[in-house]
């Protein structure tokens, strides 16, 4: 055997050892996913969204400040911004009160 | 070594299989074991390949001619920096070369979000795998950079002397990163698809992959024009060449992708534009590497041995039905709830400006693949040169210009017109003085003089609503903090690097327009046959032949070197020395220009032949504003890295948006 060969055995032993190790950890009933909360992704979403809303209240004040919106349109468009926004924070406590709610009524049933 | 890297290459390819393939399993099953395994096997595809890209290296950098490429594109004569440049040269080796750029984005990609994003990095990984499968594969069974030569030659054939530019080294690297980069979005895209994780969290996480394949993308165009400026001598930078086009097409898409993803953030619609978007650009990257390996269009840049075309419209044909059922089948997700709040608003200019861009890219694409068509429609192959382009894609561009200028002065949502009206006052007034100012100046006999004249206006107009864009923004934190005028600025910029950066980047879209603008409209050129001191007159110079010097550089290589002055208003103002170059064993010789580069115009000078009694014919190009495109290029680059800059706000606010899910929903579910 050559040098050349030794190291091609080698590389291919390392490769199986990287690979193979984690097949051999008595993982295989190990679940990857838990089953997904569609309640949790829509918390989830819903974070992003309120941030957007705030930071778009920001950018109005700030195109108001510099001139690019008239007070009439500014107060229009930052009262529908701030319903928004209302509407993802009620959501928002709605889910987290779910969330307590179920959360306690299965530390009742234990 | 070539024994080594040619083994490395097949484990590479038997391991991207086995991690798609375990990938898949691992989700299908849910098994975290077999999700362990295949997280192995990013980074070990990346070691083999880069195993093999360092043999390929070493078969250049010690003249190993056993090799057949190497022997195609290298020879003894050759510096160390050409023999490293040599590796992309041919079709094999640029092959190896993406593909490692592609694994190693693919593990960069991998180490950042193998912990933060679970749900969606073994389909995004599969993604990845699958196309470096694609490229392995080639590499492996059908172009093998290791293919031995049985008799080895003494010496190999060198690369093309057309290559052997220091812009050989900088321009395909660049371009590549570009072109691959891209393959990070659309597989976190496509990764979306799949697991129907379809807010905006993969725009998120692959946003400054996209800016930074952009960006290379950008820098690679530009880094080929300049190429071609200095080294194919006919006096330009851009020839709509089909290879040319192909790297445009996806800068193109992707820059509308750019603008139309800040819609999908701020108002979570338009996700089905969005995704079609960055699929498009990967596709065009795929086609890029079609047109160059097809050998179905000829252009300059297409490899000797361009055989790879079925190949490559196979995987085109499944990238496109694959993305396309994707897109169909998630549509009701896809669908938005909300709508623009008035057509005059931020969000209707970025729609205009991707329909602008899009048109470019269409006519582009139309022009391109014209001579295909044609052949296959009347079994003749008409070709479609600039003229076409030039009609239909100036008059695009001009409009997009424009808009440059006025999409930053509209508000979100709903822009109010009398404000608008104001805003746009005093950069109109500033443009039309500037054009009536201008108009004493410049000809406007033909077409191209007009179109340059609204160029520069347009120039002046869009300047001028940046400069007000960071003058008001500047005066409104003044009066809000108290601070300083350019304290004001710095913050302004610092705290919004996305917005004013992207700003910066428009100054530099500018002046390329302008030097484009400049360069087209108002360049000359003038040759002649002249004796020693003999003189040629263009415009204000006056070039005068001296003599011709004649050198043998190395054994394989000559130069022919004629030594002109260059004269203005009587005042001597430059020696310039334009060459031709003789390479042993290539027919032809190579020009090598001399430029006079200056902000105003360029002396752009070629030997294009001389004569035995040291007579020699000079071809004389006076191109105005040319390096006003480079210091654009250079601008864009400045303004890019300021949108990349990492935004501690915005990490901060990812962090305590994980804070709350946590606390609300222990463990989160990323």
């Amino acid at each position: 055997m050559n040098f050349i060969h030794f190291m091609e055995l080698l590389l291919v032993a390392a490769i199986l050892v990287g690979v193979g190790l984690p097949l051999f950890r008595g993982l295989s009933k190990t679940r990857l996913f838990k089953p997904v909360n569609p309640r949790s992704e829509e918390y989830k979403h819903l974070l992003v969204r309120k941030e957007e809303v705030l930071l778009s209240i920001k950018e109005l004040e700030f195109d108001f400040k510099t001139d690019k919106v008239s007070e009439e349109d500014y107060h229009g468009v930052r009262h529908k911004l701030e319903l928004e926004a209302a509407a993802i924070l009620d959501r928002l406590d709605q889910l987290e009160q779910e969330k307590k709610n179920g959360s306690a009524r299965a530390a009742k049933a234990i | 070594m070539n024994d080594f890297g040619e083994f490395a290459l097949l484990v590479a390819l038997a391991t991207a299989l086995y991690g798609c393939v375990s990938y898949v399993m691992a989700v299908r099953g849910n098994r975290v074991d077999l999700y362990l395994s295949a997280d192995k096997t990013p980074l070990i595809v990346w070691a083999c390949v880069a195993i093999a890209s360092a043999a390929l290296w070493r078969a250049f950098l010690t003249d190993d001619f056993s090799l057949q490429y190497v022997w195609a594109y290298s020879n003894r004569e050759m510096g160390t920096f050409y023999k490293i440049a040599s590796f992309w040269g041919g079709q094999k080796g640029s092959l190896l070369f993406w593909t490692l750029l592609l694994t190693t984005y693919m593990s960069v990609a991998y180490l950042q979000n193998r912990k933060k994003n679970v749900a969606l990095m073994p389909a995004a990984m599969t993604v990845m795998l699958v196309i470096v499968v694609f490229f392995l594969f080639l590499l492996n069974f059908s172009t093998n950079p290791f293919e031995r030569i049985p008799l080895p030659p003494e010496d190999g054939r060198g690369l093309n002397p057309l290559l052997q530019n220091y812009w050989m080294v900088i321009h395909p690297p660049t371009l590549y990163l570009g072109y691959v980069g891209f393959t990070v979005p659309f597989a976190f895209a496509i990764a979306a698809l799949i697991t129907k994780n379809l807010d905006d969290g993969w725009i998120r996480l692959t946003r400054k992959w996209t800016l930074m394949a952009w960006f290379f993308l950008c820098m690679g165009n530009l880094f080929g024009a300049a190429w071609a400026y200095v080294e194919l001598g006919w006096g330009g930078y851009w020839a709509w060449d089909p290879v040319e086009n192909a790297a445009f097409m996806p800068l193109l898409v992707a820059t509308a992708y750019l603008h139309s993803v800040m819609i999908q953030e701020k108002k979570d619609m338009m996700k089905v534009w969005n995704m079609s978007l960055i699929l498009l650009t990967f596709v065009m990257t795929i086609f890029g590497t079609f047109i160059t390996r097809s050998g179905l269009i000829q252009s300059v840049h297409t490899f000797d041995e361009a055989t790879l075309g079925y190949y490559f419209l196979g995987f085109l044909g499944v990238v496109i039905a694959i993305c396309t059922g994707l897109i169909l089948k998630r549509l009701p997700l896809l669908k938005s709830k909300n709508e623009l709040d008035s057509f005059l608003s931020r969000e209707s200019s970025f729609l205009f400006n991707n329909l602008l861009l899009l048109g470019i890219g269409f006519a582009t694409f139309w022009g391109t693949i014209f001579p295909i068509i044609s052949e296959a429609v009347r079994g003749v192959k008409i070709t479609v040169g600039p003229p076409f382009y030039n009609q239909v894609n100036v008059p695009i561009g001009l409009a997009l210009l424009a808009l440059i200028g006025i999409g930053p002065l509209i508000a979100w949502r709903r822009a109010t017109l009398s404000n608008l009206k104001k805003n746009f006052l005093k950069p109109l007034a500033a443009a039309l003085l500037f054009g009536a100012a201008l108009f004493a100046f410049v000809p406007l006999g033909g077409r191209a003089d007009i179109l340059a004249y609204v160029a520069f206006v347009l120039c002046v107009f869009v300047m001028g609503c940046i400069v007000s864009e960071f003058y008001k923004g500047a005066a409104a934190r003044m009066d809000l903090h108290e601070e300083s005028g350019l304290g004001a600025l710095g913050a302004l910029t610092w705290r919004n690097k996305r917005r004013y950066g992207g700003y910066v980047v428009h100054v530099g879209v500018v002046l390329i327009f302008a030097g484009i603008a400049g360069s087209q409209a108002y360049g000359t050129h003038d040759q002649k046959h002249l004796k020693k001191g003999e003189s040629l007159q263009i415009r204000d110079y006056t070039v005068t032949y001296e003599r011709l010097l004649a050198m043998e550089e190395t054994s394989v290589k000559s130069r022919v070197i004629a030594q002109v002055g260059v004269y203005k208003n009587g005042r001597r103002i430059w020696t310039g020395q334009p060459e031709k170059e003789f390479y042993k064993g290539q027919n032809q010789p190579v020009s090598e220009v001399d430029v006079l580069s200056s902000w105003r115009e360029d002396v752009y000078l070629i030997l294009a032949d001389f004569t035995e009694d040291e007579a020699a014919t000079l071809k004389v190009y006076i191109n105005p504003m040319v390096s006003w495109i480079w210091t654009g290029g250079w601008i864009i680059a400045f303004g890019t890295v300021v949108c990349m800059w990492p935004d501690r706000l915005e990490e901060r606010r990812r962090v305590m948006r994980q804070k709350k899910q946590e606390a609300a929903f222990s463990p989160a579910q990323e």
